[in-house]
Order: structure tokens, then C-alpha cells, then sequence
């Protein structure tokens, strides 16, 4: 018994990392009064950029280069937004509908139609001396790739950032009441252009998580609504990291259902349905979010400032 | 008599004073519409400068220009020592100007209600944020200035006059020595606009470097602490000088323009209407409310156990400092809230004017006829009889004095008082029992004001009960043959006396 509930709890947290990658990188934009939909678009250009460069360059180039790529899908994305005030739900829906198309053409280009077993580097698990032999939980939160820890400094820091810093005030005042900022001496624009290239970028290290980390090689659509349903886990958290980063974990743990309920036996169940969880919660979660006190008053406001 | 336009302040006392805060020639247009033209704005250290106009004279966008939340087409700004050229002004922003000591407090402050007063007086600052310190700043700046705060209070669960202070205080943790205040006694019951003038003519007295700018339309505020007085009208200069020299009814005839000479204006707007001295005569009881308790939408009780009645022919004015529970009270009598307990006796229809017309009454970008079907549309069902509708429309324009070419043109075109006007009319067209309005008058100039008060005492002479409900206590005393007073969520009735009202707002008996 003790065995199977381990490794799902190391599939859980396996699993959130690239979840809790984007969706910080989401709260930051969100907390700036920006909803990216097209987070989808910056992981999967992220997983791409970073299976052709980890081939060539390594593990740490191809992190660099997914970074770099979800940072520039986001870049058009907030040109249209930020600076032209265009709908963010629409913008935000051609990047991942243009990025999808466009991933799927590269791949092609660069792979032939007959797609690749192909051979990248991948980073392992690193364990922890000591603390990975903790029963039930050391494996699951010691015995990780190093992105994951890379977790673990991350959110104290984005912690600290939105509560302890005058940028991170700024960031929360813009979100809120960009006329405030505005009259504060702020600069709006720049604060939301900021936090959305920051969430794109964010989003760009899920998508090579996802390739690097995990499954070791690139597949059309891979993201497979990823982007989504980290939308979902940043309303869940309530827009600040720690929150964001247990919904991540809540996500992850519904994905990784189905491993528990394989090795329990339960083969009668259709995997189908395990694999269907992480999608039913995030329509559950986006139902009761109609409260949504939360969030941040001015978010998707397409007029900025009354100047 | 007004001194003349070149008379300039200066030449009272110490031409070679270098100014507080000086505009030369600021000349602003927004598209087609010139908003300002020429304006000169002198203010001397150590005083009062009341900036006075009718709504849309330009008052606000000239100081918003001298904040740098606005960029002049012309015209050069001095803050203090310091002069800023065409291109300068031009690059001018709020930070810039805070750097240079003005603090400027918006009629809509400018504060982030989910923050803490702690973190909104440090927002726009650079590096770490330690709340505690900054609470010491504050509780520092509160003991100098006698401005209470809570520094770590959520700022949108803090009273308007709270808000202000927090304004205020914003600006002085940042050294603002010239402070701009906008309309500041508009959101104020009667004691504490009188505090915050106090305090206003204290600070400008305090150092030789501060200055106040108080934008204001209340003539008796202006006379009252102000020793400079500057008049705009339709974005120009029409005179300036000291406050001693300037009587009110010298100034109402700056701010109106010579054509309103004869109707004898004083501060408050209303004596244009020619005052009925009482109801012509309350007759039956059309709303009754009996231990009424009413909740927002969130759930929280906003009025509790209020009973009152409103009879045909009368109007009732409801009077309150915002967010006492006067929008759920109102609501739920138009029919628009549920309510919690107690019992209300109203009609089925109940006209209703909600104060924001644009967000809550109108379709701006629809004709007037297609938001004149609007009323009722809810209930009515099938074909919508246009033909019918458009004549009707057309009639109500005529007959309610209107300005429209014709029913077909948007809501957008018409100015506001028109808009305000036809959103009445619609509201009484088939004759309601009762009426309940809601700031009828807000942000319309003296004439459409006029006709607001006459359309609503016309709807009480033809028997309909009218409950009204003002920011503006002096529109409240004016209007009303009753008032009723809100603090806190309960209701009282109070005489039709100044001090009494202002002090029941204010929750003093």
C-alpha cells in the first residue's frame, strides 16, 4: 500500500511543476489587470524552442530557450493588448490557436512528417541526501529534477516581491486601479508589458519542463490545454504564490490519479476517465470562482487609465 | 467690481514673491471641443487660491495638466523654483510633479481599495516596503496634522472623509508643499467640510512655501477661507484677484456669463426654481415601509428597521453621506433589491432614475426611441411595435423639452442635461404612482438643473410620490417638502433645517 501512494505523490508533484510554472508566471500578469489566454501559446512555442536547442546546446540551453520563446510569443501578445488596448481574450485565443498551428509547422519542417524517436537530454532526478529517505513524502519532494526546487525559492521570493516591495505594490496597484498607480507616479503600461513578458517567459520554462523533464521528446499539441488550466489554478490560489502553487499540486494530483488507480488494479475503469479529471476540476473550480472577490478589480480592462 | 483679467494677483503683495505654482497661457483641446485657452493661474506661497467654474469650465483639466495627468497643447508650468518650457511641460508627469512638492487629491480619489492605507501612501516609491515603517510615517504625519489614520486599515472599508484624509496624507509623505484639491467638500457632510477648511486655511498658514488650490463650485467655500479667487468660464480666464475685493454675486455673474445676469444666481443653483412653499397637498399613502431591512447583493445588511412613508404630491428627500445604505433603500423600493424583513408597501410600477445614466439608464449608442423601448421591456413580449414607438418618443421630446433633432439620433449626441431630461421622461411617461431618483442633478450645469427640479416638482403637482435622494444636502433642503435622514443604515425623519440634517448625516443628534 505504502508504495503505490509514494509514487503518486512523486507523480503529483512531478506532474505540478510545469503547472506551477505557468500559472505564477499567470498570477504575476493577472495580478498587473492582464488575463493571458494565450499562455497555451507561449508553452507550447516553449517546448518546442527548447527541443531543438537542448539537442544541440544541453539541458540548460534548452530551459534559456524556452524561457526565451515563451517570452517572445507574449511579446506580440502584449504589443496587441498593452499597447494597441485590443480584446485580451481574443488576442490571447489567435496566439495559442496561431502558436499551435505554428509549432506543429516547425516541427514538421525541422523533423519530417515522420516525427522522431528523438535522443534529447533530459535532466534526472536529483536526490536529496537524507531528506529523500523520509517515508511517504521525502521521494515525492526530495526526489526531483531541479526545476522543481527551483520551486522552492521561487515562491517565498514572488512572496516577498508582492508584499515587501514597492515594484510588487506597484504590480498589485495596477491590477487594481490603474488610475491610482497612474496618479501615484506609476507607469502602468510598462508595469503590465513587465508582468506579461515575465508570465510568458514563465510559461516558456513549463513548456521545456514538460519536454526536458518529463516525457523527453516533443509532440504536436503536447501543452494540451495546460495553459488553461493553469488560468484555472491561479483563480483557485487566489492570485498569490503559495495559493497558486497548492492548486498546482491539486492539479498535478488529479493528473497522477491514474497512476494510482492503475497500479491499485483497478484496470476495469477506463483510463480515459482519469485522464478527463484535471479538465472536470478545472470546470468545477471556474463554476464556484463566481465570487471571485479576489481577483484583481481591474482585470481585462481594456481602457487603462481615464488620461 | 471684478479686476481685471491683467490685474494679476501678483501685484497684490509682493510682485517679486516667486510663485507657489504659476501656468502661463495654457491653451488645451480635446479634439474639436477647446477646453481651455489662455489661461494664466498665478497661486502665491502661503495661501488659498479657490479656482472656481461651472462644471466643464475647465478648472479640473487645468490642474490635471499642472499634475502631469494631462499634456498641454500650449503654455509653460512653473512648481516653485522651478519652470518647465512647452517641451518640458509636455514630458510632465505625476511623478515629475510630486518630485517638485504639489500633491494634487482627485474629486474620485485616487486610492486602491483593496489595499492598506500603508501601502497605498507607498505605492510609486522605489526599493523594499516595510509596512511598519511606513506606519510610523504616517502615525508621524497624523500627530503633526491632526489628519487620523489607520495605517494598516483596508482603504475601502474607511469612510469618505477617511479616504480623504488618506489623500492628504499621501501627498504631505511625499513633501507636497502645494497641495491641489479637487471639489474636496463635495463628498463631505456639513462638520466635516468645515474641519477640512479649517485645516486647509491652517496648512497654507503653517509654512511661507505652502499653498493651497481648492477647484471648487461652492462660492461660499471660496469667500469663505480662499485669499485669491480665480473664475473660469468655458476654458477661459474671466477674472482673478483677491477674495476681499470679489462679492458672491460678482462671482456668480463671472462663472455664469452675462446672459445669466437676470436670473439672480446665488451658490446654490436652486432659487432658480421658483420654490413652491409647501406640497399642494399629500394625499394618500403610496409607499410604506415598516421595519424595512434591506441587504446588498453581497449579503450585508445595508438598511436596518426603517419605516417611513411617501404620499402622492409629495417629494421626499433622502439625504445621507455616501455609503450610509441610501443606493439599497432606493433600490429596493424602485423594486430592484429584495427585500430581507419587515413590510413594504409599494406599487408595481415605480419609476425609477438611477444616478450613473450611463452605466445604469441608458444605451449611448442606441437611438432614442430603441432606449425609450427599454422601459419595460422585461415584461412586454413579442413584436416590438417601432412605428408606434418612434411617434411616442417624438411626443415626450416635445412635450418634456428635450433638445434632439429627432427620436432617431443616439443617446450619445444629446448633452447631459437633455440625456438626464429624456431618462426622466421615460421613467414618468405613463404616469407612475411613484418616482424614485437618485442624484438627478449630478454633473449637470445650472440650467439643466433647473429643469431636473422643475420636471421632478412638476411630477409631484400631477400627484405622484417622489422619493429623491442627493448627495448634495443643499439640493436635498431646496427640493424636498420632507427629509429623511440615513446614518449608518437607519433612518430618521429630521426638520427641514440645515443643522439638524447635517448633524443627523453625521449620526449627532
Amino acid at each position: 500500500m505504502m508504495v503505490p501512494l509514494e509514487d503518486f505523490l512523486a507523480a503529483a508533484v512531478r506532474t505540478a511543476t510545469p503547472l506551477a510554472f505557468a500559472a505564477l508566471g499567470e498570477c504575476v500578469t493577472e495580478r498587473s489587470g492582464v488575463i493571458n489566454i494565450g499562455l497555451e501559446g507561449s508553452i507550447i512555442c516553449g517546448a518546442l524552442a527548447a527541443t531543438i536547442v537542448a539537442g544541440g546546446v544541453g539541458v540548460t540551453g534548452g530551459f534559456a530557450a524556452g524561457a526565451a520563446a515563451g517570452l517572445i510569443v507574449t511579446l506580440i501578445f502584449a504589443l496587441f493588448t498593452v499597447y494597441l488596448r485590443a480584446d485580451q481574450i481574443i488576442t490571447g485565443t489567435a496566439i495559442t490557436l496561431l502558436s499551435l498551428g505554428f509549432t506543429g509547422l516547425v516541427y514538421k519542417a525541422f523533423y519530417g512528417a515522420t516525427g522522431v524517436g528523438l535522443t534529447i537530454p533530459t535532466i534526472g532526478a536529483v536526490d536529496i541526501p537524507l531528506l529523500s529517505n523520509i517515508p511517504l513524502l521525502g521521494r515525492a519532494l526530495f526526489s526531483q529534477p531541479v526545476v522543481t526546487y527551483a520551486l522552492y525559492a521561487i515562491v517565498p521570493i514572488m512572496t516577498w516581491w508582492f508584499w515587501r516591495t514597492h515594484t510588487g505594490l506597484a504590480l498589485r496597484a495596477v491590477g487594481e486601479s490603474p488610475d491610482a498607480a497612474l496618479a501615484a507616479g506609476v507607469r502602468p503600461r510598462l508595469v503590465q508589458l513587465l508582468a506579461v513578458l515575465f508570465g510568458g517567459a514563465f510559461a516558456g520554462i513549463a513548456g521545456a519542463t514538460l519536454v526536458l523533464a518529463q516525457s523527453g521528446t516533443f509532440v504536436e499539441n503536447m501543452s494540451a490545454g495546460k495553459g488553461f488550466i493553469a488560468i484555472a489554478i491561479v483563480v483557485l490560489g487566489r492570485w498569490t504564490p503559495l495559493g497558486v502553487t497548492g492548486a498546482a499540486l491539486l492539479f498535478g494530483g488529479a493528473s497522477a490519479l491514474q497512476y494510482l488507480f492503475q497500479s491499485l488494479g483497478w484496470s476495469n475503469v477506463p483510463y480515459q476517465l482519469f485522464l478527463a479529471l484535471p479538465y472536470v476540476l478545472t470546470l468545477v473550480v471556474l463554476a464556484r470562482a463566481s465570487g471571485r472577490s479576489a481577483a484583481p478589480a481591474a482585470l481585462a480592462r481594456r481602457k487603462l487609465t481615464l488620461g | 467690481m471684478i479686476p481685471d483679467h491683467d490685474s494679476n494677483a501678483q501685484s497684490t503683495q509682493g510682485a517679486s514673491a516667486p510663485p507657489a505654482l504659476a501656468l502661463r497661457n495654457i491653451s488645451k483641446s480635446f479634439g474639436d471641443v477647446r477646453a481651455l485657452h489662455n489661461v494664466d493661474l498665478f497661486i502665491r506661497p502661503g495661501t488659498v487660491h479657490a479656482l472656481l467654474g461651472e462644471n466643464g469650465a475647465g478648472k479640473t483639466t487645468l490642474m490635471r495638466i499642472a499634475f502631469g495627468l494631462a499634456t498641454a497643447d500650449e503654455g509653460t508650468i512653473h512648481i516653485g523654483q522651478t519652470r518647465l518650457s512647452e517641451a518640458d511641460a509636455r514630458a510632465h508627469t505625476p511623478a515629475n510633479a510630486m518630485s517638485l512638492g504639489l500633491g494634487m487629491v482627485h474629486q474620485h480619489f485616487s486610492l486602491v481599495a483593496a489595499m492598506t492605507v500603508a501601502e497605498n501612501i507607498a505605492l510609486g516609491n522605489r526599493g523594499r516596503f516595510t509596512p511598519a515603517q511606513v506606519a510610523n510615517t504616517v502615525r508621524e504625519i497624523s500627530e503633526r496634522t491632526g489628519l487620523t489614520l489607520d495605517p494598516h486599515a483596508q482603504v475601502g472599508e474607511l469612510s469618505v472623509s477617511a479616504q480623504q484624509r488618506c489623500e492628504i496624507v499621501k501627498a504631505l509623505a511625499r513633501n507636497a508643499r502645494v497641495l491641489i484639491l479637487d471639489e474636496p467638500t463635495a463628498v463631505l457632510a456639513p462638520d466635516e467640510a468645515r474641519a477640512l477648511l479649517r485645516w486647509v486655511r491652517a496648512f497654507a498658514n503653517e509654512h511661507p512655501d505652502h499653498a493651497v488650490v481648492l477647484i471648487t463650485h461652492k462660492l461660499r467655500d471660496a469667500l469663505a477661507i480662499a485669499d485669491d479667487v480665480t473664475v473660469l468660464r468655458r476654458g477661459e480666464l474671466v477674472a482673478t484677484g483677491s477674495a476681499q475685493s470679489l462679492t458672491e454675486s460678482s462671482l456668480a455673474d463671472a462663472m455664469l456669463g452675462p446672459h445669466d445676469r437676470s436670473a439672480q444666481l446665488t451658490e446654490e443653483v436652486v432659487p432658480l426654481i421658483k420654490r413652491h412653499t409647501d406640497s399642494v397637498g399629500a394625499h394618500y399613502v403610496v409607499l410604506q415601509a415598516d421595519a424595512l431591512t434591506v441587504h446588498d447583493t453581497r449579503g450585508v445588511p445595508r438598511v436596518r428597521q426603517a419605516s417611513f412613508t411617501v404620499r402622492s404630491g409629495e417629494v421626499v428627500g433622502l439625504a445621507a453621506v455616501e455609503g450610509s445604505g441610501q443606493a439599497e433603500l432606493l433600490r429596493a423600493v424602485a423594486g430592484l433589491l429584495p427585500v430581507h424583513s419587515g413590510r413594504l408597501h409599494r406599487p408595481d410600477d415605480v419609476g425609477f432614475v438611477p444616478e450613473d445614466r450611463h452605466r445604469d439608464a441608458l444605451l449611448l449608442d442606441a437611438s432614442l426611441t430603441e432606449n425609450f423601448a427599454l422601459r419595460d421591456a422585461g415584461v412586454r413580449r413579442g413584436r416590438v411595435p417601432w412605428n408606434e414607438l418612434a411617434e411616442r418618443t417624438n411626443v415626450v421630446l416635445r412635450d418634456r423639452d428635450v433638445r434632439a433633432s429627432n427620436a432617431s439620433v443616439t443617446v450619445r449626441t444629446l448633452s447631459g442635461g437633455n440625456q438626464q431630461k429624456f431618462v426622466l421622461a421615460r421613467a414618468l411617461d405613463d404616469a407612475p404612482p411613484a418616482l424614485v431618483i437618485e442624484n438627478p442633478t449630478r454633473g449637470l450645469d445650472f440650467r439643466a438643473t433647473a429643469a431636473v427640479h422643475t420636471a421632478l416638482h412638476n411630477a409631484r403637482d400631477a400627484g405622484i410620490a417622489v422619493l429623491f435622494y442627493s448627495s448634495d444636502l443643499d439640493e436635498v433642503l431646496t427640493v424636498a417638502d420632507r427629509v429623511l435622514v440615513l446614518h449608518n443604515g437607519l433612518l430618521r425623519e429630521v426638520p427641514r433645517e440645515r443643522d439638524a440634517v447635517g448633524r443627523a448625516m453625521l449620526g449627532v443628534s
